[in-house]
């Protein structure tokens, strides 16, 4: 159901004040989301200045040197640094992204950063997807193939390889289904663009025998149809990906019984 | 543990893009266009019972909240209109890049108000 307002214990409250003790001229007020677990407090805001001069230029950047230099108790996941692992999926200024490969001088003014939206927090920025991963091995994501023999090489041309250009770079780092405003409120019906780019690639790989069997899985009225071209995926995706486009082919499949 | 975790602000802090304005505003001049076209067809059903019925809505609709409800109603079905034609474009696969979606997105909300005011010209004998 459309839920506009948080729940009560959700609402985010003002937070610390962290003030600058370097001395430096050129600072940046970067509000971040915490969540403690162990209290029983609501989430709130916390505003660190941050000493810009001494600072590489991306948002995670900034996480890092608060973590070392100013607040150590501050949560977030990331790993690679370079836009490969998608560990550290954050939303920054209002818009998803990877918190390594968003250039904070993109943002004006101050800097907001909160977890994944619609997500249950574990803690300051780290969100539960869980129930992403779940929808995700629901649609089976391995290569099904029972004619050939398990030391025979299966063969694809050059054009059907093409075809997955585009779907299998994706690294699941869940931007697009957290920006995804129908599966904010139908996240428990509606597989979401990720899932669904994932079910695409699949679907058109010339070497999977399941093609019909799939695509009758996806074609479930809110697994695909909840998808209303709002298109926050296709902005959201830091890997340029479209996932709008993917869910429109498989709707197009589908309605034109091209199975 | 599980229902203590607070939800992560949505809505409250999603920036929008003009996709998603020109999407959520497809829904709402959906919902306008269907009350509002109600209200036209009950209007012409009253006239069956008389004219007193006819000049009472007729001053309604000159008077400043009537106008501004006919101009309201025809952006709101100009809107529909021209964002009905970008979602069937997108039914069958094109305009998914980016960019073309901001074009198009941009090309629906200046397009409506250029259609309502071309509706209304041809309305007041102007063209």
């Amino acid at each position: 159901m459309v839920q506009i307002n948080l729940p009560k214990n959700s609402e985010v409250t003002k937070g610390k004040y962290y003030q600058d003790k370097t001395g430096s001229k050129n600072i940046r007020k970067v509000n971040v989301y915490r969540w403690d677990p162990s209290t029983e407090e609501n989430p709130r805001l916390d505003t660190y200045e941050v000493d810009m001069d001494n600072c590489p230029s991306k948002v995670l950047d900034i996480l890092n040197k608060i973590k070392n230099e100013i607040d150590p108790t501050l949560a977030y996941r990331r790993s690679c640094a370079h836009g490969v692992c998608g560990s550290c999926a954050m939303n920054m200024g209002g818009k998803n992204g990877l918190a390594c490969t968003t250039p904070h001088a993109e943002i004006d003014g101050d800097i907001d950063i909160y977890p994944l939206p619609h997500l249950k927090v574990k803690r300051d920025l780290i969100g539960d997807l869980d129930g992403l991963y779940k929808q995700y091995q629901s649609i089976e994501p391995w290569l099904k193939n029972n004619s050939t023999k398990e030391t025979t090489e299966i063969t694809q041309s050059k054009e059907e390889r093409a075809k997955l250009d585009g779907a299998y770079e994706c690294i699941m780092c869940a931007c697009c289904s957290t920006s995804c405003p129908s599966y904010w409120w139908n996240g428990d019906k509606y597989l979401g663009p990720a899932v669904l780019l994932q079910a695409y690639r699949w679907i058109i790989d010339s070497r999977d025998e399941e093609r019909e069997i799939r695509l009758k899985k996806v074609a479930d009225e809110l697994k695909l149809y909840r998808c209303h071209t709002i298109l926050n995926c296709t902005n959201a995706c830091p890997k340029g990906l479209n996932p709008a486009k993917a869910i429109a082919e498989l709707k197009k499949m589908i309605a034109t019984a091209n199975v | 543990m599980e229902n203590k975790r607070p939800l992560s602000p949505h809505i409250q802090i999603y920036r929008w893009h003009i996709s998603s304005l020109v999407s959520i505003s497809h829904r709402i001049t959906g919902i306008i266009n269907i009350v509002g076209i109600t209200l036209i067809c009950i209007w012409v059903s009253l006239l069956v019972l008389g004219d007193a019925n006819y000049s009472l809505i007729n001053q309604f609709l000159n008077s400043v909240l009537g106008k501004f409800f006919v101009i309201g109603l025809v952006w709101s079905f100009s809107f529909q209109m021209l964002s009905e034609i970008r979602h069937l474009l997108m039914d069958m696969g094109y305009g998914f890049e980016l960019q073309t979606t901001r074009i198009t997105g941009l090309m629906v909300i200046f397009g409506s108000f250029l259609l309502t005011i071309l509706i209304y010209l041809i309305g007041k004998n102007f063209i």
